[in-house]
Protein backbone atom coordinates (compact mmCIF):
# COMPACT_ATOMS: atom_id res chain seq x y z
CA UNK A 1 0.00 0.00 0.00
CA UNK A 2 0.93 3.60 -1.10
CA UNK A 3 1.86 5.93 1.65
CA UNK A 4 1.68 9.26 -0.42
CA UNK A 5 -1.57 11.16 1.45
CA UNK A 6 -3.20 11.99 -1.08
CA UNK A 7 -5.62 10.58 -4.07
CA UNK A 8 -3.78 10.14 -7.28
CA UNK A 9 -5.27 11.06 -10.27
CA UNK A 10 -8.36 10.00 -11.15
CA UNK A 11 -9.61 11.95 -13.67
CA UNK A 12 -9.66 9.78 -17.01
CA UNK A 13 -10.16 6.09 -15.30
CA UNK A 14 -13.14 4.96 -17.08
CA UNK A 15 -10.46 4.84 -20.21
CA UNK A 16 -8.07 3.21 -18.31
CA UNK A 17 -7.16 -0.19 -19.10
CA UNK A 18 -8.51 -2.06 -16.33
CA UNK A 19 -5.61 -4.60 -16.06
CA UNK A 20 -7.17 -6.73 -13.11
CA UNK A 21 -10.21 -8.10 -14.93
CA UNK A 22 -8.08 -7.97 -18.40
CA UNK A 23 -5.96 -10.58 -16.62
CA UNK A 24 -8.53 -12.43 -14.98
CA UNK A 25 -10.52 -12.89 -18.00
CA UNK A 26 -7.36 -13.95 -19.71
CA UNK A 27 -6.43 -16.28 -17.33
CA UNK A 28 -9.52 -17.96 -18.02
CA UNK A 29 -9.91 -17.97 -21.59
CA UNK A 30 -6.16 -19.48 -21.23
CA UNK A 31 -7.12 -22.31 -19.53
CA UNK A 32 -9.93 -23.37 -21.39
CA UNK A 33 -7.16 -22.93 -24.81
CA UNK A 34 -5.32 -25.32 -22.76
CA UNK A 35 -8.19 -28.00 -22.18
CA UNK A 36 -9.57 -28.21 -25.81
CA UNK A 37 -6.14 -28.69 -27.27
CA UNK A 38 -5.47 -31.21 -24.65
CA UNK A 39 -8.65 -32.75 -25.81
CA UNK A 40 -7.65 -32.20 -29.81
CA UNK A 41 -4.40 -33.92 -28.91
CA UNK A 42 -5.78 -36.71 -27.15
CA UNK A 43 -8.11 -37.73 -29.60
CA UNK A 44 -5.74 -37.10 -32.47
CA UNK A 45 -3.12 -39.20 -30.91
CA UNK A 46 -6.23 -42.35 -30.46
CA UNK A 47 -7.20 -41.88 -34.23
CA UNK A 48 -3.28 -42.02 -35.32
CA UNK A 49 -2.42 -45.05 -32.87
CA UNK A 50 -5.48 -46.67 -31.82
CA UNK A 51 -6.41 -49.49 -34.56
CA UNK A 52 -10.00 -48.77 -33.50
CA UNK A 53 -10.38 -45.45 -33.84
CA UNK A 54 -9.07 -45.70 -37.89
CA UNK A 55 -12.12 -44.87 -39.37
CA UNK A 56 -12.09 -41.51 -37.81
CA UNK A 57 -8.70 -41.03 -39.67
CA UNK A 58 -10.44 -41.58 -43.07
CA UNK A 59 -13.87 -39.74 -41.79
CA UNK A 60 -12.04 -36.80 -40.28
CA UNK A 61 -8.54 -36.05 -42.64
CA UNK A 62 -8.83 -32.37 -41.04
CA UNK A 63 -8.05 -33.33 -37.50
CA UNK A 64 -3.83 -33.96 -38.07
CA UNK A 65 -3.55 -30.87 -39.83
CA UNK A 66 -5.45 -29.44 -37.52
CA UNK A 67 -3.07 -29.56 -34.45
CA UNK A 68 0.25 -29.11 -36.97
CA UNK A 69 -1.26 -25.14 -37.34
CA UNK A 70 1.21 -22.68 -37.02
CA UNK A 71 -1.03 -20.37 -35.33
CA UNK A 72 -2.67 -23.20 -33.16
CA UNK A 73 0.75 -23.56 -31.41
CA UNK A 74 1.55 -20.08 -31.27
CA UNK A 75 -1.80 -19.27 -29.40
CA UNK A 76 -1.00 -22.50 -27.16
CA UNK A 77 2.38 -21.35 -26.02
CA UNK A 78 0.90 -17.87 -25.03
CA UNK A 79 -1.77 -19.60 -23.31
CA UNK A 80 0.17 -21.82 -21.46
CA UNK A 81 2.92 -19.32 -20.54
CA UNK A 82 0.67 -16.28 -19.39
CA UNK A 83 -1.65 -18.80 -17.33
CA UNK A 84 1.52 -20.57 -15.64
CA UNK A 85 2.80 -16.93 -14.70
CA UNK A 86 -0.46 -15.00 -13.54
CA UNK A 87 -1.24 -18.42 -11.22
CA UNK A 88 2.32 -17.70 -10.14
CA UNK A 89 1.50 -14.12 -9.54
CA UNK A 90 -2.37 -15.07 -7.67
CA UNK A 91 -0.23 -17.63 -5.55
CA UNK A 92 2.53 -15.32 -4.65
CA UNK A 93 -0.57 -12.90 -3.38
CA UNK A 94 -1.68 -15.65 -1.20
CA UNK A 95 1.45 -15.90 0.24
CA UNK A 96 0.86 -12.08 1.31
CA UNK A 97 3.33 -10.39 -1.47
CA UNK A 98 2.21 -7.63 -2.87
CA UNK A 99 2.90 -7.24 -6.73
CA UNK A 100 1.99 -4.72 -8.72
CA UNK A 101 -0.79 -5.71 -10.77
CA UNK A 102 -0.11 -3.22 -14.17
CA UNK A 103 3.58 -4.13 -13.80
CA UNK A 104 2.92 -8.07 -13.51
CA UNK A 105 0.20 -8.05 -16.39
CA UNK A 106 2.65 -6.44 -18.99
CA UNK A 107 5.29 -8.47 -17.88
CA UNK A 108 3.47 -11.72 -17.91
CA UNK A 109 1.78 -10.67 -21.26
CA UNK A 110 5.33 -9.90 -23.09
CA UNK A 111 7.12 -13.37 -21.93
CA UNK A 112 4.23 -14.97 -23.23
CA UNK A 113 4.03 -13.21 -26.11
CA UNK A 114 7.50 -13.72 -26.62
CA UNK A 115 7.06 -17.44 -26.36
CA UNK A 116 4.29 -17.87 -28.46
CA UNK A 117 6.66 -16.04 -31.63
CA UNK A 118 9.08 -17.94 -30.89
CA UNK A 119 7.05 -20.75 -30.98
CA UNK A 120 5.62 -19.66 -33.79
CA UNK A 121 8.86 -18.73 -35.84
CA UNK A 122 10.00 -22.50 -34.59
CA UNK A 123 7.60 -24.33 -36.37
CA UNK A 124 7.91 -21.78 -39.45
CA UNK A 125 11.53 -23.41 -39.92
CA UNK A 126 12.94 -19.65 -38.56
CA UNK B 1 -6.69 26.66 -22.20
CA UNK B 2 -10.74 25.31 -22.44
CA UNK B 3 -12.46 24.63 -25.44
CA UNK B 4 -16.22 24.54 -25.79
CA UNK B 5 -17.25 21.33 -26.66
CA UNK B 6 -20.39 19.07 -27.46
CA UNK B 7 -21.23 16.16 -25.23
CA UNK B 8 -23.76 13.38 -25.56
CA UNK B 9 -24.48 11.52 -22.30
CA UNK B 10 -26.62 8.56 -22.07
CA UNK B 11 -28.21 8.26 -18.66
CA UNK B 12 -29.82 5.38 -16.94
CA UNK B 13 -33.46 6.69 -15.74
CA UNK B 14 -35.46 4.80 -13.41
CA UNK B 15 -38.11 5.75 -11.02
CA UNK B 16 -39.40 2.40 -8.99
CA UNK B 17 -42.54 3.97 -7.98
CA UNK B 18 -43.35 4.75 -11.56
CA UNK B 19 -41.40 3.37 -14.20
CA UNK B 20 -41.93 -0.79 -14.77
CA UNK B 21 -38.16 -0.68 -16.48
CA UNK B 22 -34.79 1.65 -16.78
CA UNK B 23 -34.31 3.34 -20.06
CA UNK B 24 -31.47 5.45 -20.86
CA UNK B 25 -32.18 8.84 -22.20
CA UNK B 26 -29.90 10.37 -24.24
CA UNK B 27 -29.11 14.34 -23.81
CA UNK B 28 -26.85 16.62 -26.00
CA UNK B 29 -24.88 19.09 -24.11
CA UNK B 30 -22.35 21.76 -25.13
CA UNK B 31 -20.04 22.07 -22.26
CA UNK B 32 -16.09 22.86 -21.89
CA UNK B 33 -13.21 20.01 -22.48
CA UNK B 34 -12.26 20.39 -18.78
CA UNK B 35 -15.33 19.69 -17.70
CA UNK B 36 -16.13 16.57 -14.92
CA UNK B 37 -18.85 13.87 -15.19
CA UNK B 38 -20.52 15.71 -12.65
CA UNK B 39 -20.69 19.20 -14.39
CA UNK B 40 -22.42 17.54 -16.94
CA UNK B 41 -24.71 15.71 -14.73
CA UNK B 42 -25.28 19.19 -13.39
CA UNK B 43 -25.84 21.04 -16.52
CA UNK B 44 -28.76 18.20 -17.98
CA UNK B 45 -30.33 18.68 -13.98
CA UNK B 46 -30.39 22.70 -14.91
CA UNK B 47 -31.37 22.81 -18.35
CA UNK B 48 -32.78 19.70 -19.64
CA UNK B 49 -34.08 17.31 -17.17
CA UNK B 50 -35.02 19.13 -14.14
CA UNK B 51 -36.46 15.82 -12.40
CA UNK B 52 -33.19 14.10 -12.91
CA UNK B 53 -31.52 12.45 -9.46
CA UNK B 54 -28.29 12.50 -8.40
CA UNK B 55 -26.07 13.05 -5.59
CA UNK B 56 -23.06 15.15 -4.89
CA UNK B 57 -21.28 16.93 -1.46
CA UNK B 58 -18.08 17.90 -1.85
CA UNK B 59 -16.71 18.24 -5.15
CA UNK B 60 -13.14 17.34 -4.75
CA UNK B 61 -13.25 13.46 -4.27
CA UNK B 62 -13.24 13.25 -0.30
CA UNK B 63 -16.84 12.29 0.35
CA UNK B 64 -17.82 9.73 -2.27
CA UNK B 65 -21.53 10.53 -2.32
CA UNK B 66 -21.47 11.14 -6.54
CA UNK B 67 -19.74 7.59 -7.90
CA UNK B 68 -21.45 6.70 -10.63
CA UNK B 69 -20.47 3.92 -13.61
CA UNK B 70 -19.30 5.97 -16.47
CA UNK B 71 -18.87 3.37 -19.66
CA UNK B 72 -19.46 0.55 -17.42
CA UNK B 73 -16.29 1.55 -14.88
CA UNK B 74 -17.32 2.86 -11.62
CA UNK B 75 -15.94 6.37 -10.97
CA UNK B 76 -16.31 9.92 -8.94
CA UNK B 77 -18.61 11.72 -11.13
CA UNK B 78 -16.66 14.73 -9.09
CA UNK B 79 -13.03 13.70 -10.74
CA UNK B 80 -13.72 12.01 -13.73
CA UNK B 81 -13.28 14.23 -16.83
CA UNK B 82 -15.90 14.28 -19.13
CA UNK B 83 -16.33 12.61 -22.34
CA UNK B 84 -17.75 13.02 -25.59
CA UNK B 85 -20.15 10.10 -25.42
CA UNK B 86 -20.65 8.66 -22.05
CA UNK B 87 -22.82 6.12 -20.59
CA UNK B 88 -23.96 7.17 -17.17
CA UNK B 89 -25.28 4.76 -14.90
CA UNK B 90 -25.84 4.37 -10.98
CA UNK B 91 -23.23 2.01 -9.09
CA UNK B 92 -24.10 -1.78 -9.15
CA UNK B 93 -24.97 -3.56 -7.60
CA UNK B 94 -27.48 -1.70 -5.37
CA UNK B 95 -30.72 -1.35 -5.69
CA UNK B 96 -31.60 2.40 -7.54
CA UNK B 97 -34.08 4.98 -5.16
CA UNK B 98 -34.36 6.95 -8.52
CA UNK B 99 -31.68 7.51 -11.51
CA UNK B 100 -28.46 7.77 -10.93
CA UNK B 101 -29.13 7.50 -6.59
CA UNK B 102 -28.27 4.05 -4.86
CA UNK B 103 -29.86 2.68 -1.45
CA UNK B 104 -27.39 2.86 0.94
CA UNK B 105 -29.33 0.60 3.63
CA UNK B 106 -27.50 -2.31 3.24
CA UNK B 107 -24.11 -1.17 2.97
CA UNK B 108 -24.60 0.94 6.36
CA UNK B 109 -26.60 -1.86 7.78
CA UNK B 110 -23.34 -4.14 6.38
CA UNK B 111 -20.83 -1.56 8.36
CA UNK B 112 -23.21 -2.17 11.46
CA UNK B 113 -23.11 -5.92 11.43
CA UNK B 114 -19.24 -5.82 11.02
CA UNK B 115 -19.00 -3.79 14.78
CA UNK B 116 -16.29 -1.40 13.24
CA UNK B 117 -15.12 -0.06 16.42
CA UNK B 118 -12.72 -1.50 18.50
CA UNK B 119 -14.46 -4.37 20.39
CA UNK B 120 -12.04 -4.15 24.26
CA UNK B 121 -11.88 -7.10 26.48
CA UNK B 122 -11.75 -4.60 29.13
CA UNK B 123 -13.28 -0.96 29.25
CA UNK B 124 -11.83 1.75 28.10
CA UNK B 125 -9.33 3.34 30.84
CA UNK B 126 -9.87 6.61 30.10
CA UNK B 127 -6.49 8.07 28.82
CA UNK B 128 -5.19 7.97 25.60
CA UNK B 129 -3.41 5.06 24.65
CA UNK B 130 -0.11 5.21 22.46
CA UNK B 131 0.41 3.44 19.18
CA UNK B 132 3.65 3.07 17.46
CA UNK B 133 4.01 5.59 15.13
CA UNK B 134 4.61 3.17 11.79
CA UNK B 135 1.21 1.69 12.73
CA UNK B 136 -0.22 4.93 13.32
CA UNK B 137 0.13 5.90 9.87
CA UNK B 138 -1.09 3.00 8.36
CA UNK B 139 -4.17 2.95 10.35
CA UNK B 140 -4.61 6.58 9.56
CA UNK B 141 -4.30 5.61 5.59
CA UNK B 142 -6.61 3.13 5.61
CA UNK B 143 -9.36 4.80 7.21
CA UNK B 144 -9.33 7.51 4.86
CA UNK B 145 -11.38 4.81 2.97
CA UNK B 146 -14.33 7.31 1.58
CA UNK B 147 -16.89 4.03 1.58
CA UNK B 148 -17.73 5.38 -1.78
CA UNK B 149 -18.38 2.05 -3.33
CA UNK B 150 -16.59 2.07 -6.36
CA UNK B 151 -14.63 -0.94 -5.35
CA UNK B 152 -17.68 -2.91 -4.57
CA UNK B 153 -19.31 -1.52 -7.94
CA UNK B 154 -16.07 -2.59 -9.84
CA UNK B 155 -15.14 -6.16 -7.75
CA UNK B 156 -15.83 -8.82 -10.35
CA UNK B 157 -16.21 -11.18 -7.47
CA UNK B 158 -19.20 -9.60 -5.78
CA UNK B 159 -20.75 -9.85 -9.19
CA UNK B 160 -20.49 -13.51 -9.53
CA UNK B 161 -20.33 -15.04 -5.95
CA UNK B 162 -21.38 -14.25 -2.30
CA UNK B 163 -18.87 -11.65 -1.58
CA UNK B 164 -19.64 -8.46 0.19
CA UNK B 165 -16.75 -6.23 -1.09
CA UNK B 166 -13.46 -5.29 -0.74
CA UNK B 167 -14.67 -2.14 1.49
CA UNK B 168 -15.66 -4.27 4.10
CA UNK B 169 -12.64 -6.13 3.98
CA UNK B 170 -10.07 -3.06 3.65
CA UNK B 171 -12.27 -1.86 7.08
CA UNK B 172 -11.74 -5.60 8.65
CA UNK B 173 -8.16 -5.44 8.50
CA UNK B 174 -8.18 -1.82 9.84
CA UNK B 175 -9.52 -3.36 13.26
CA UNK B 176 -7.67 -6.44 12.89
CA UNK B 177 -4.99 -4.16 12.82
CA UNK B 178 -6.15 -1.95 15.63
CA UNK B 179 -4.30 -2.27 18.42
CA UNK B 180 -7.11 -1.77 20.66
CA UNK B 181 -9.45 -4.22 18.91
CA UNK B 182 -9.91 -7.98 19.91
CA UNK B 183 -12.17 -9.65 18.16
CA UNK B 184 -11.42 -12.33 15.65
CA UNK B 185 -11.92 -10.47 12.47
CA UNK B 186 -10.06 -12.59 9.96
CA UNK B 187 -13.53 -15.01 10.81
CA UNK B 188 -15.74 -11.95 9.98
CA UNK B 189 -13.48 -11.63 6.48
CA UNK B 190 -14.06 -15.29 5.91
CA UNK B 191 -18.04 -14.81 6.77
CA UNK B 192 -18.02 -12.20 4.31
CA UNK B 193 -16.83 -13.67 1.63
CA UNK B 194 -13.08 -13.02 1.47
CA UNK B 195 -11.98 -16.09 0.19
CA UNK B 196 -14.22 -15.75 -2.88
CA UNK B 197 -11.56 -12.67 -4.49
CA UNK B 198 -10.27 -13.50 -7.40
CA UNK B 199 -7.16 -11.39 -6.53
CA UNK B 200 -7.13 -9.22 -9.91
CA UNK B 201 -6.71 -5.79 -7.75
CA UNK B 202 -9.48 -4.01 -9.64
CA UNK B 203 -10.58 -2.52 -6.45
CA UNK B 204 -6.78 -1.29 -6.29
CA UNK B 205 -6.31 0.71 -9.43
CA UNK B 206 -10.10 1.92 -9.32
CA UNK B 207 -10.43 3.30 -5.48
CA UNK B 208 -10.22 7.09 -5.83
CA UNK B 209 -8.42 7.17 -2.54
CA UNK B 210 -5.70 5.40 -3.85
CA UNK B 211 -6.20 2.17 -1.12
CA UNK B 212 -5.23 -1.31 -1.86
CA UNK B 213 -8.64 -3.64 -0.32
CA UNK B 214 -6.80 -6.32 -2.43
CA UNK B 215 -3.92 -5.93 -0.06
CA UNK B 216 -5.75 -6.15 2.66
CA UNK B 217 -7.25 -9.50 1.60
CA UNK B 218 -4.18 -10.93 0.67
CA UNK B 219 -2.96 -10.13 4.30
CA UNK B 220 -5.86 -11.52 5.57
CA UNK B 221 -5.24 -15.04 3.39
CA UNK B 222 -1.50 -15.03 4.58
CA UNK B 223 -2.29 -14.76 8.53
CA UNK B 224 -4.88 -17.76 7.62
CA UNK B 225 -2.71 -19.65 5.62
CA UNK B 226 0.75 -19.25 7.99
CA UNK B 227 -1.09 -17.67 11.30
CA UNK B 228 0.43 -14.78 13.62
CA UNK B 229 -2.77 -12.87 14.19
CA UNK B 230 -3.61 -11.84 17.14
CA UNK B 231 -6.34 -14.40 17.59
CA UNK B 232 -3.81 -17.03 17.77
Amino acid sequence: MSKLALPRNTTRQAEAILYGDLARRLHRVSGVIIILFVLVHVIVQAVNHVPMFGVAKAAAPWLQPLQEQIWIHAILLFAVVFHTLHGLKLLAGELGFSIDYKASFWIVAVVSMLFAIREGLRYAGV
Amino acid sequence: MTNNIKLRAEIRRYDPAVDQAPRYETYEVEGKDNWRVLDVIRSIYENQAGDLAYQFACRVGRCGTCAVKVNGVPVLACQERCKSEMRIEPLTPFPVLRDLVIDRTEVESRYEHYALAPQRKTEHQGRAEPIEPDLAETLCRMDSCLACMVCVAGCPAVESRAFDGPAFMLKLRYMAKHPADTRNRIEQAIDGGMLECYGCDMCTQLCPADLSPAQAIREFRLEMILGGGKHE
